[in-house]
């Protein structure tokens, strides 16, 4: 299994194995001064220091250089890491002697009478020693590897809490705008004289759609019902003011009612649908909002009949709510959320979200 | 005296029916000939039914209030005085104050109805002044002028226009052209030899255009200055624009005839 990629890395690759070399040398001397005065072998503490040095770096260099080039500051697979132990350690039990044996001027068959002679017990010790050192590697990895994670998770965290803040200053600044709120209110002050009980269902809708909207950022959670019917609300206000212009259909199917989804999805993408697409065309047109589950994920989709991404009218800051809708499913499931905005035919525009359950 | 004629620019339903009702109660005498619900009905509508007052709500579909208006002021012929215009509004984004001059009046929605009695008394006192009413058209103009949109002058210049002429791309340096016309939804870049046409509006091609060089005379219309032979005004006031390189002659609308003034 591959960890993800921490936060950065703290050190350079170079630098890195440098600091690994420098802390062998440590352990090196260490082995060196209990191969002489514990085990007791001859030979003399210069000796043993050399040979346990030119080993030691060797296998440092051999197995911390090779996982570093192969694989970088990434946590390597673990069998072929094994791997590469099993065929470093031998290697570097064998060249680390015939280096030391240069370096001191003494002949390589000489050097295992000289520590001893009983190959199997220097080769446990080795062998120990070697698990020892490399534990030591591996478990100084996993730390970095867990507190990078750690503070990646609480990036991701803060992000999204931005996101959410930034969604509902968006929705009091753009959505919750002078023209629809004072729209609506001459719509219900005529309605008043006009049509008490429509009126009183339209301030109904009204008082829905500003409690849900101004409201919607403090909950992290909500279900699709609850969004359908802020949706049927916003749509029902449209409707009493677009009148014969509008219409409009939420397909939301039962069995998928009760599903959570994170608020304030939908909304600023209906909202733009009516805004830059239906709105501002003559004969209005239709708005229809989906939902459908299509294996392992939900697909959300607004299809308008408007003016379509190109004719709509360009002053008007399009884009808020789309890029901020992209936003905020980067920043909830990563790459496992779609999003797409396509033209319908013969007009208007089809926006498609997909997110896993 | 005439009846007087108001004609109602609306989209939304019930506030065009509240709006009617609200004058109706408030000035019985006043013949609603129309209520229409987008900008480009407006201004057909207008034209064609002469009203003395203009309801014009600003956000519309088709066309804005400002729009509409604008083009109202460019192709009205002068035998029937400008109607009075009242804009109507939710929100007072466009700083209506500044309209208080031209405009007969604004008005906000919901507007109560002593603010609407009160642009009901204002109406009646401009519709007496006889000298008033041929000057409003002069007013809104002027006004139309100072307020129209002030696009600000994007920092990339266009050097070379790039239009689709059958399977080509015909490549037209700017200095070439000698105007810009808007048709439906693009506009014809026109030089001495060729006509081509480019998929944009004048609104987003004009801020890209040297303001020195070239000119707007026209709703629909940018002209190369270094182009214009002479400007000839008949005796209707009509101003039009002779041409080097072009047979053809381009209206000048009233709302840029002041470009055209003796040095």
């Amino acid at each position: 299994m591959i960890y993800p990629t921490p936060a950065g890395p703290r050190y350079s690759r170079l630098r890195r194995f440098t600091l690994d070399i420098a802390i062998t040398q440590v352990f090196n001397l260490i082995i060196a001064i209990l191969i002489t005065y514990v085990v007791r072998r001859h030979g003399g503490f210069f000796v043993n220091l050399v040979i346990s040095m030119c080993i030691g770096t060797l296998a440092t260099a051999f197995i911390d250089g090779g996982r570093l080039i192969m694989w970088g500051e990434q946590k390597p697979p673990k069998w072929k890491f094994v791997l590469l132990i099993i065929v470093s350690l031998p290697a570097a039990q064998f060249l680390g002697k015939a280096l030391a044996a240069i370096m001191l001027g003494i002949p390589v068959e000489d050097m295992s009478e000289m520590r001893g002679g009983n190959a199997t017990a220097m080769l446990i010790g080795a062998a120990v020693c070697s698990m020892f050192i490399i534990w030591f590697f591996w478990s100084r990895e996993h730390i970095e590897y867990l507190r990078a994670e750690a503070e990646a998770e609480k990036a991701r965290a803060a992000s999204i809490e931005k996101q959410a803040l930034q969604a509902q200053l968006q929705m009091l600044q753009a959505q919750i705008e002078p023209h629809m709120l004072f729209n609506t209110l001459a719509n219900l002050k005529g309605l008043i004289d006009v049509d008490p009980p429509l009126a009183q269902r339209m301030l109904d809708q009204l008082i829905h759609y500003l409690r849900a909207t101004l409201c919607a950022s403090r909950s992290q959670i909500t279900t699709l019902e609850q969004e359908f019917s802020l949706l049927e609300s916003y749509l029902g206000l449209m409707k009493v003011r677009m009148g014969q212009r509008l219409s409009y259909t939420l397909e939301l199917p039962d069995h998928l009612r009760h599903l959570s989804v994170p608020p304030m999805l939908l909304q600023p993408l209906v909202e733009n649908a009516i805004k830059h697409g239906l709105e501002p065309r003559v004969e209005g047109g239709m708005i229809t909002v989906r939902a459908e589950r299509n294996g392992t994920r939900l697909t959300l989709t607004v299809c308008d009949t408007g003016l379509g991404l190109d004719n709509a009218p360009p002053s008007t800051g399009t884009g808020v709510g789309v890029s901020n809708v992209r936003e905020r499913l980067q920043a909830l499931y990563g790459t496992g959320a779609e999003f797409s905005l396509n033209p319908n035919t013969p007009s208007g525009v089809i926006a498609e979200l997909a997110i896993p359950l | 005296m005439n009846m007087i004629r108001a004609l109602i620019a609306e989209d939304e339903p019930i506030l065009a029916h509240t709006l009617l009702q609200t004058l109706q109660r408030l000035w019985p005498d006043l013949q609603v000939c129309g209520v229409v619900e987008n900008g480009i009905a407006a201004v057909q509508e207008a034209l064609a039914q002469r009203p003395d007052v203009l309801f014009l709500d600003i956000k519309m579909p088709g066309k804005t209030g400002l729009d509409a208006a604008q083009e109202l002021a460019e192709d009205w012929t002068e035998d029937v005085p400008f109607p009075l215009v009242v804009f109507v509004t939710a929100y007072d984004e466009y700083a209506l104050q500044a309209f208080e001059q031209a405009a007969a009046d604004y008005v906000l929605k919901p507007a109560t109805e002593a603010r609407l009695s009160k642009t009901v008394e204002r109406l009646k006192a401009r519709l007496s002044q006889h000298t008033e009413r041929n000057a409003e058209l002069e007013r809104i103009v002027g006004q139309l002028r100072s307020l129209m949109p002030h696009v600000p002058a994007s920092s990339e210049r266009l050097g070379i226009i790039r239009a689709a002429v059958g399977n080509q791309i015909r490549m037209i340096p700017v200095a070439e052209v000698i105007y810009f016309e808007a048709t439906d939804k693009y506009v014809n870049v026109v030089t001495a030899e060729s006509e081509s046409l480019i998929r944009t509006s004048l609104k987003e091609l004009i801020p890209q255009l040297d303001p020195d060089t070239f000119w707007q005379v026209h709703r629909g219309t940018v002209v190369n200055v270094n182009c214009i032979q002479a400007a000839l005004r008949d005796e209707s006031g009509k101003l039009t624009l002779k041409l080097h390189g072009r047979p053809e002659s381009l209206a000048v609308s009233r709302v840029f005839a002041h470009l055209f003034k003796q040095m």
